[in-house]
């Protein structure tokens, strides 16, 4: 059997239009829903569809064809930590969505919005009739109850999401009317309606007030019966956090009973059983082209395992219909290929394509003065990124997927230049010394280069294990290039969250890890262009803090200041052009900095599909807070109306 | 001999008590603790999630200085059998152990019966028939059985069974029973799995036996016992039995009280290779993203099963050689 799908453009990250406001039409033919519900609407124990459906609901773009319903889309799942493998698939309902491509902001859960002249207010229309996944109406009280409640709570929010956080505090709603309301920043944000777009945006479409509102002691007083009913709670903020945490932590996916607006919702939680099973939600706010309820599959399983090897084993015997999470990698490729044909599945791209998945980087802040003086010294940079024989990498570790570059938006974004991703990446010994002959001439008699300070120099690299990139292997590789120009490089190898222990704590020299922003979402999350805090990468710890709020931290040279001046233009920019140019002269400005050492940016890694799967997103773009294909989940289905034998 | 029992049951109260703190501390000995473990997982989401952090911190207690959470945890235990919560799954420990116990000692029991089954007549045979020809054969197989490391052979048994015979692969019982009720059809199904985590653990264990009951028996054939009661005329078959096999017995009973926390601890790896719902993968995990709750609890069960293995083990062998009962 062939494999065919139709190919979509490939990424081109035009911006999206900002002020742009877009409703789509209801058709005007009748709706038709899933085979299953039907029998439950004759049987009267589900209201008929035109009254589960909002009265506009979202006519979804054809990604293949209409597709039929049935069936049972079967994932693995590991046992614990890998809720992700949830939120990318049936997660992820914000008021607004990218569209299959990632270049482009659609209506979702709202139908249409409107953007204040100077992008500082955003007003959500969303759609009347709406409901959650167990009937109740879905309103503008729902978000009011996470803004008032939830969000402006010190207790259950001590530190704001930076999606509503503008450059004037956090953001102010208001209710219009029942299905009106208006986020108001106060200043322009000309970046928020893409942020709400991404992962982080879901948090206003995700507290159903009719459930969520029991565990609240402000609107149930007989609160204590439920904490006293539920053995892991000890007080009203822990009951509450049982029932309502947050997407991308175990606890949403362990709470079963939580109404949602996704196409599936859970049948069990997960953790406590072998299977975590979601089913068809009936009241899902979507429709295809012919009117017909989404989603088309009937359920989704996720059959727990230990040891990702058995998930490749599940997918040789075709017991996986759909799953780039965990497999996609260059290694596995040709064990799945040699197996195609009995398990009956094919390929398809995923563009998860960062701004590089190997990166040296130093602790522009480091705590020694010594090391601080020689790797804030560019030459010092330089010269080791020359000294990196890349292609070298790429070959043995990656299987010769890859391309050598810098840390920089990558081909086919709209951001990217030639200059930034291959400045300094050409492999030449000779030019490397040159570079570090200028910042510590001086070797001693093995050959290795002496400080400043005259003490031998060294740097203590620290590397994890982490997401199948070889990073141990890749450090052994690194310190030898760097052994060979007299720099002293010890590895560390050491697990994830010691790693974050120690870099949170400014206690490192220097690590292994990569880094988004080699698409659209520069923008958005531009971490290695300009110092900002985050959980995993850090290289200029103190100067990041001082960005955010100078009493803290330390203060930067003003070559730094001026690229925070330069994104702070980005982020109140009012029209994308504006927005793309300021954009530029960040990267402009940081590019001339080089603040880290990219080694390797990956070719496009890949998923399987069982050959009967239909409307897959191909290539389907993914990205650290771009949780695809969750909003696209709901077009997949069966040719057949069931799974392939 | 009631005496003797009593005083070691009293005796366990302090080493269990002992195991449960050095358990605890050991627990808590790598930096960090549960949320920077989930933070480091969050990390992929790709923002800063301080602020669920730090309301997870308090709801879980972690800010709490040690000993304080040692103490809740050991007298909830000891007045209320409850073990704690899983921070991970938000369930009860006590929820989430006793499944996994259970096929924890199914299968355990299982091994230890396929390594008596098979080491015990092997041994013998192999010491009777010194040097045959089976003897050769039988240490041959005994050799590689202990040269293979266990997690291997799971991984080349799964592949073989993936390759040659279309099995379903990880777990006990197929995809499409996994949520099924118990019926024939599944019982037959499980069948169809459980050999094969019976066998890689038992494998090895079996070869050791095998070895050891060979030696043992080796030294006891030619003693003088033995050739009295042969003169004496017995059937050889009855005479080795009867007494030689008696006494070389002594260390598969001795060893019973490392068997049983071995078999339930000791083949994580198996259990994760093979996906076994067993308390393993479990313990394993919870190690990992320091749970400590979920690993505390695991571990001093498998502590108070090594207490009292031992203890079986004393009494077995005081019953069947006569030389320990009368010290």
């Amino acid at each position: 059997m062939t494999y065919q799908i139709r190919k979509l453009p490939s990424l081109r990250g035009t911006l999206t239009g900002v002020g742009l406001a877009l409703t789509v039409c209801a058709p005007a033919w009748a709706y038709q829903e899933a085979p299953a519900l039907a029998d439950m609407v004759a049987a009267g124990s589900l209201p008929p569809v035109e009254e589960r459906l909002p009265s506009n609901p979202l006519v979804m773009d054809v990604i293949e064809q209409t597709g039929e319903y049935g069936g049972t889309l079967r994932r693995a799942i590991l046992g614990g930590g890998d809720q992700h493998n949830m939120v990318r698939t049936i997660g992820s309902e914000n008021l607004v969505r990218w569209d299959p491509n990632w270049t482009e902001v659609r209506p979702n859960i709202a139908e249409s919005w409107e953007v204040s002249e100077d992008a500082s207010a955003f007003t959500f229309k969303l759609r009347e009739g709406t409901k959650w996944s167990d009937g109740a109406p879905f309103t503008a009280d729902d978000i009011m109850f996470w803004y008032e409640d939830i969000f402006s709570n010190p207790t259950l929010t001590p530190n704001k999401d930076a999606t509503f956080v503008g450059a004037n505090g956090p953001v102010e709603i208001t209710k219009i009317d029942d299905y009106t309301v208006k986020f108001d920043f106060g200043s322009p944000n000309g970046l928020f309606i893409q942020k709400m777009a991404y992962g982080f945006g879901y948090h206003a479409a995700a507290y159903p007030k009719h459930y969520l509102s029991q565990f609240m002691e402000k609107y149930n007083p007989d609160i204590q019966a439920l904490i006293d009913a539920e053995p892991t709670a000890a007080d009203a903020t822990q009951l509450f956090n049982l029932k309502a945490g947050p997407m991308d932590t175990p606890l949403f996916w362990q709470n079963p009973d939580r109404p949602t607006l996704h196409a599936w919702h859970l049948t069990n939680a997960y953790g406590s059983t072998d299977r975590v099973v979601a089913e068809r939600n009936p009241y899902y706010f979507k429709v295809d082209a012919d009117g017909n309820q989404l989603p088309y599959m009937d359920r989704i399983t996720y059959d727990q395992v230990e040891d990702v090897e058995t998930i490749l084993l599940k997918t040789f015997n075709g017991e996986i219909d759909y799953m780039l999470r965990h497999i996609g990698r260059p290694s596995n490729k040709a064990a799945l290929t040699d197996n195609m044909e009995r398990g009956q599945y094919g390929f398809f791209d995923v563009g998860d394509l960062p701004a590089n998945i190997v990166i040296l980087m130093l602790n522009l802040n480091n705590q020694d003065p010594v090391k601080r003086e020689v790797v804030n010294n560019k030459d010092f940079r330089v010269g080791l990124s020359h000294a990196m024989n890349r292609q070298e990498i790429i070959d043995l570790l990656y299987f010769g997927a890859g391309s050598p570059a810098q840390t920089a938006p990558r081909e086919g974004s709209e951001l990217y230049k030639e200059e930034y991703a291959k400045q300094f990446t050409e492999y030449d010994v000779d030019l490397a010394n040159e570079y570090l002959d200028k910042v510590m001439p001086e070797k001693d008699e093995n050959g290795m280069r002496i400080g400043p300070d005259g003490e031998p120099f060294q740097l203590i690299f620290l590397v994890a294990d982490v997401f199948g990139l070889q990073y141990p292997d890749a450090m052994e590789l690194i310190a030898g290039y760097a052994k060979d120009v007299g720099v002293d490089i010890q590895v560390r190898a050491t697990d994830r969250s010691r790693l974050i222990e120690l870099h949170t704590s400014n206690q490192q020299d220097a690590y292994l890890w990569n880094c988004s922003g080699g698409q659209a979402d520069a923008y958005t999350t531009p971490i290695c262009y300009v110092p900002q805090i985050s959980n995993s990468v850090s290289w200029a710890r103190e100067w990041a803090a001082w960005g955010v709020d100078p009493s803290t931290g330390e203060e930067p040279p003003q070559e730094v200041k001026d690229i925070f001046d330069a994104y702070d233009q980005v982020t109140t920019a009012a029209s994308p052009e504006e927005l793309k140019a300021r954009m530029e002269e960040v990267l402009e400005l940081s590019m001339e900095q080089f603040f880290t050492i990219g080694l390797v940016q990956n070719d496009p890694v890949f998923g399987v599909a069982r050959n009967n799967v239909r409307n897959v997103p191909n290539p389907l773009p993914i990205a650290g807070q771009l949780w695809f294909p969750a909003p696209y989940t709901a077009q997949l289905y069966f040719e057949g109306g069931d799974n392939l034998p | 001999m009631l005496g003797f029992v009593l005083r070691r049951l009293i005796y366990m109260v302090p080493t269990i008590f002992l195991v449960s703190i050095v358990t605890f501390i050991i627990i808590q000995l790598p930096p960090g603790d549960y949320l920077d473990a989930l933070a480091a997982e969050m990390g992929e989401g790709g923002s800063d999630n301080t602020a669920i952090m730090d309301s997870l911190r308090e709801q879980y207690g972690l800010g709490q200085p040690i000993w304080v959470q040692y103490y809740k945890w050991i007298t909830g235990i000891v007045f209320r059998g409850d073990f704690g919560v899983s921070f991970e799954k938000n369930l009860l420990v006590n929820d989430l152990i006793w499944d996994r116990l259970g096929w924890t000692f199914g299968i355990s029991i299982m091994t230890l019966i396929f390594i008596w089954a098979t080491a015990l007549p092997i041994g013998i045979y192999s010491a009777v028939k010194k040097y045959s020809v089976g003897d050769y054969v039988a240490t041959f197989f005994g050799f590689l059985g202990l040269a293979i490391p266990n997690f291997l052979l799971a991984l080349v048994m799964m592949y073989v069974a993936f390759k040659y015979f279309g099995q379903s692969v990880g777990g006990l019982v197929s995809p499409e029973y996994l949520d099924a009720p118990w019926t024939w059809d599944k019982y037959v199904d499980l069948f169809k799995h459980i050999w094969m985590p019976i066998v890689v653990v038992g494998t090895s264990a079996a070869a050791a036996l095998i070895r050891i009951m060979r030696a043992n028996l080796l030294d006891e054939l030619y003693r003088p016992y033995v050739v009295t009661a042969r003169a004496k005329g017995m059937t050889e078959f009855q005479l080795l039995l009867k007494y030689p096999v008696r006494v070389a017995l002594n260390p598969f009973i001795s060893t019973i009280g490392w068997i049983l926390p071995t078999l339930v601890s000791g083949e994580i790896i198996v259990a994760v290779v093979m996906n076994l719902p067993t308390t393993g993968p479990m313990l394993l995990r919870a190690l990992l993203v320091q749970d400590m709750y979920l690993a505390g609890s695991l571990i001093l069960i498998v502590s108070i099963l090594t207490v009292i293995g031992t203890l079986i083990s004393d009494l077995l062998l005081a019953l069947i050689d006569p030389r320990i009962r009368y010290q």
